[in-house]
């Protein structure tokens, strides 16, 4: 949009005949007001009352831009404000999509943080054809603490002149008997009916139909659900190697302590992240995979794995790892609260899911605090099967000696691991390959894979030199698949399936990261589908993220043998979310996506194909249920 | 605070209703009809002194915030008739919570109904989190539904006279509250207070 300037003089038309209604009554009311008179004289009075000059709150203009696209243009009248949601646009019945600026954050009385416009703003809707008539949409409302109905114009796709638009649908006269739902009483609970309850933000907004205390309670539920996925799963040695490295004073209130000040702190970080979701809308957890905070978490890990390896206790007896996990003293609750912080921020991005739910529900009530509320539950949820690891630990662990500083430095591989796994999400895949290979043969040597063994040696010591050795082919043989370009640490030899991925598909998935390339990419599919036997084929979208573990999952599940056929037939779009930036962030909000893993259909115009959303991971099932419902 | 009250309050404009020779009434507007509508709810005392008509929507933020400050003055003042015009403009689940709190009225739970939806936060409540709301509210469900169906026309003829009303006087949104003499939106307990005090005085001078 500021791809082109107002000043260079754009020829705008004006809405001639906007609100007419209103400024017919201002003027009735200019002549027998016997207040007007003084009123006037305060002009921060001057909108309340028709009796001033007719003011109309909101003006639309358009434009076209110097590459074509229609620009509209709401002037807003100092005092009020549009709300941003409430901007759109409709063309023959189908919803043009309008790329708006981000509006102010306002404090809605009773609702909330909403997004407002109180200066003029602009918003591109795309090139559009030269005929017809496109019809805009908004509702704003005063400072003044009034709010005006919904105004529809209708802008001359030749001229760009503006119109009134007819009446629009919300009318008092709507028939009470033809309403499609049956009667209230009989009616049942909202959107419980929907079917898969779990596989869309809807059906989690579900959970909060209910009072607080069910609607925390159910976020608790769904917390121990997600704590045997991959997003738990790297804090459970995350935490264990936080207890070794205080083993030696390690008692089992200590260890309860530490696991309880590392759950809460978790449940805390998905608690902020609901609140900054409910209060800004953005997805605080995808804002954090930037190369710098991943850099910075991996350092820590790596720094963390050093001092469990004893390369640096002594070092920096009072540095930053006895900070961080501590042996004793005061540091070190607070130590395991930041790192279950962290650990959730960023080493387990996965709750997009349950967010997508609470943001809706933030968005329909504006209620902050219970959807915080419920993310909260949902980590401490994620979190309580991880104080078993805080019970059992001081058993298991070893208490000292050898075994101690072996343990150690398996935890201290862990963290190397962990540092690898959150560099990946910023390398290339063979990169993060080789790594894990250098790792495995590092720790195959340290671990005794390349001992040299005597008739004397003891079964551990053969054992380990087993282990080692398998480890070190392993490691051996993803440095070799990494050199080869392979993805897959399960499969780094099928060098076929990377060719296979290298070779154009038929259907090659178009990926994009702006709404304008995703238009070009759905208008490319659609001109393509438009020979093929199915004219109107759906489109399939697929928001992901490099730094996204589910959504690797979720390929996976995709590139099954059952679906690869299927989806081939099928026009793709990727959307990659991994920048976190304004124009992703459009997309996102274009299509009402939290964050990745989301995906759906669209037609061949672009819009969203109503029920064919999953938000989190996909089933086999799940996609092709979808993938027939629509046609495609 | 003060002084926000008193711009407020100067800010009140006098729309003329009640006064002899009105240009309201000159130009065919029905006062009367407006602040005696036997259809519409009504509050407070109902042989109160000042009349305060209230044109609201249940998807409105400001008349949420405005709503229990109007009724705590309301009842303090012990003086004042409430008619309540739901004036459903801004969403569409507007028109359904207007239908439900008018279907209420006929077992005497407009009150209850109007609180329970006026208590929901937002903007953008849909008709699923107002059905909620209204099973909460302690109505009789299956008589409201019956009343409902048999009182439909009524209710849609009474919505579309608010809707005239509100457009005959020139209203530009909600909520709008005329009160005495004068109209106004959005006030708070104490300007809902000097308000009432405002409209008494003028009442008395003509």
């Amino acid at each position: 949009m500021a791809g082109h300037s107002w000043k260079t003089g754009h020829f705008w038309k004006t809405g001639h005949s906007r609100a007419n209604g209103m400024r017919a009554a201002a003027l009735a009311f200019a002549c027998l007001s016997p207040f007007s008179a003084s009123a006037t004289e305060d002009p921060d009075l001057a909108p309340l009352f028709a009796a001033s000059a007719p003011r109309v709150p909101f003006t639309l203009e358009a434009a076209r831009s110097p590459d074509g696209a229609l620009v509209l243009r709401w002037m807003v009248e100092p005092g009020n404000y549009l709300y941003r949601d409430s901007l759109g646009a409709s063309l023959d019945g189908r919803a043009v999509p309008l790329e708006r600026p981000v509006g102010e954050a306002k404090d809605d009385p009773n609702f909330g943080v909403v997004q407002v416009f109180h200066r003029d703003v602009e918003a591109s809707a795309g090139a559009l054809p030269r005929t017809g008539e496109l019809k805009v949409a908004y509702q704003g409302c005063s400072e003044k603490g009034i709010c005006f109905p919904p105004q529809a114009r209708l802008v001359d796709l030749s001229t760009l002149d503006t119109r009134v638009a007819p009446p629009g649908r919300i009318s008092a006269t709507a028939d009470i008997s033809a309403r499609s739902g049956p009667a209230p009483a009989t009616m049942e609970p909202a959107a419980l009916s929907t079917e898969g309850a779990v596989d869309d933000g809807e059906g989690i907004a579900a959970l909060f139909a209910g009072s607080l205390g069910w609607t925390l309670l159910a976020f608790l539920g769904f917390g121990l659900l997600l704590a045997l996925t991959p997003c738990v799963f790297p804090m459970i040695p995350i935490l264990a190697g936080m207890l070794t490295r205080s083993s030696e004073t390690l008692t089992r209130r200590r260890s309860l302590a530490l696991t309880g000040a590392y759950v809460l702190a978790m449940a805390g970080a998905y608690g902020l992240v609901g609140a900054v979701a409910g209060g800004s809308g953005a997805n605080l957890q995808a804002a954090l995979q930037t190369p710098l905070a991943l850099g910075v978490t991996a350092t820590i890990f790596v720094l963390l794995a050093l001092s469990m390896f004893g390369l640096f206790d002594l070092a920096l007896p009072a540095g930053l790892s006895a900070r961080l996990a501590g042996r004793g003293g005061s540091g070190s609750l607070g130590g395991a609260a930041l790192l279950g912080f962290g650990s959730a921020l960023i080493v387990g991005p996965c709750v997009t899911p349950p967010l997508a739910g609470a943001m809706l529900y933030a968005a329909t009530t504006g209620d902050v605090v219970t959807g915080a509320g419920a993310l909260f539950m949902l980590g401490l949820g994620m979190g309580l099967p991880l104080m078993l690891v805080g019970l059992f630990g001081p058993s298991v662990l070893p208490r000292g000696g050898a075994w101690l500083e072996r343990a150690k430095q398996a935890f201290g591989t862990v963290f190397l691991a962990v540092a690898i796994l959150l560099a990946g999400r910023l390398l290339p895949a063979p990169a993060s390959l080789a790594m894990f290979g250098v790792l495995l043969l590092g720790a195959a040597a340290f671990f005794g894979g390349f001992d040299r063994l005597t008739a004397s040696s003891g079964p551990a010591a053969r054992l380990a030199r087993g282990g080692g050795m398998a480890a070190a082919l392993y490691g051996a043989t993803l440095i070799v698949g990494a050199a080869g370009g392979a993805q897959d640490p399960l499969r780094p030899l099928a060098f076929e399936a990377v060719a296979d991925a290298r070779r154009p598909a038929a259907q090659a998935a178009a990926t994009v990261t702006s709404s304008t390339s995703f238009d070009r990419a759905v208008a490319a599919a659609a001109d393509g589908a438009a020979d093929s036997a199915v004219p109107n084929r759906p489109i399939l979208v697929d928001f992901t993220a490099d730094w996204c573990t589910v959504c690797k999952a979720n390929a996976r599940v995709m590139a099954a043998p059952e679906l690869r056929a299927r989806l081939a037939a099928v026009p793709q779009v990727t959307a990659d979310v991994t920048d976190y930036n304004a124009t992703t962030r459009a997309l996102m909000e274009r299509f009402r996506v939290v964050g990745p893993p989301a995906l759906f259909l669209v037609d061949a115009q672009g819009r969203e194909i109503p029920g064919s959303r999953i938000v989190g991971p996909v089933t086999v099932d799940a996609i092709l249920r979808r993938l027939d419902a629509a046609g495609a | 605070m003060q002084r926000r009250h008193f711009l407020t309050l100067a800010g009140l404009l006098a729309v003329g209703m009640g006064l002899a020779g009105s240009p309201l009434l000159a130009q065919g507007v029905d006062v009367d009809a407006i602040l005696r509508d036997p259809a519409a709810p009504t509050a407070g005392n109902p042989k109160g002194d000042v009349t305060v008509v209230a044109f609201l929507d249940y998807n409105c933020p400001y008349c949420k915030k405005s709503a229990p400050d109007l009724e705590r003055a309301v009842r303090e003042d012990g003086r004042i008739r409430l008619v309540y015009k739901d004036w459903p403009i801004l969403t569409e689940a507007s028109v359904y919570g207007a239908q439900m709190a008018l279907a209420a009225k006929y077992q005497g739970g407009y009150d209850k109904v109007h609180h329970a939806l006026m208590a929901i936060p937002g903007r953008g409540v849909s008709e699923e989190q107002m059905l909620k709301a209204i099973q909460g509210s302690g109505i009789d469900l299956a008589r409201l539904d019956a009343d409902l169906q048999a009182h439909a026309k009524d209710i849609g003829t009474l919505l579309k006279r608010n809707l005239a009303q509100a457009e005959s006087i020139g209203l530009q949104g909600t909520p709008t509250y005329l009160i005495g003499p004068f109209r106004t939106s959005t006030l708070d307990y104490a300007g809902f207070k000097e308000a009432f005090a405002e409209a008494r005085r003028r009442q008395a001078a003509e």
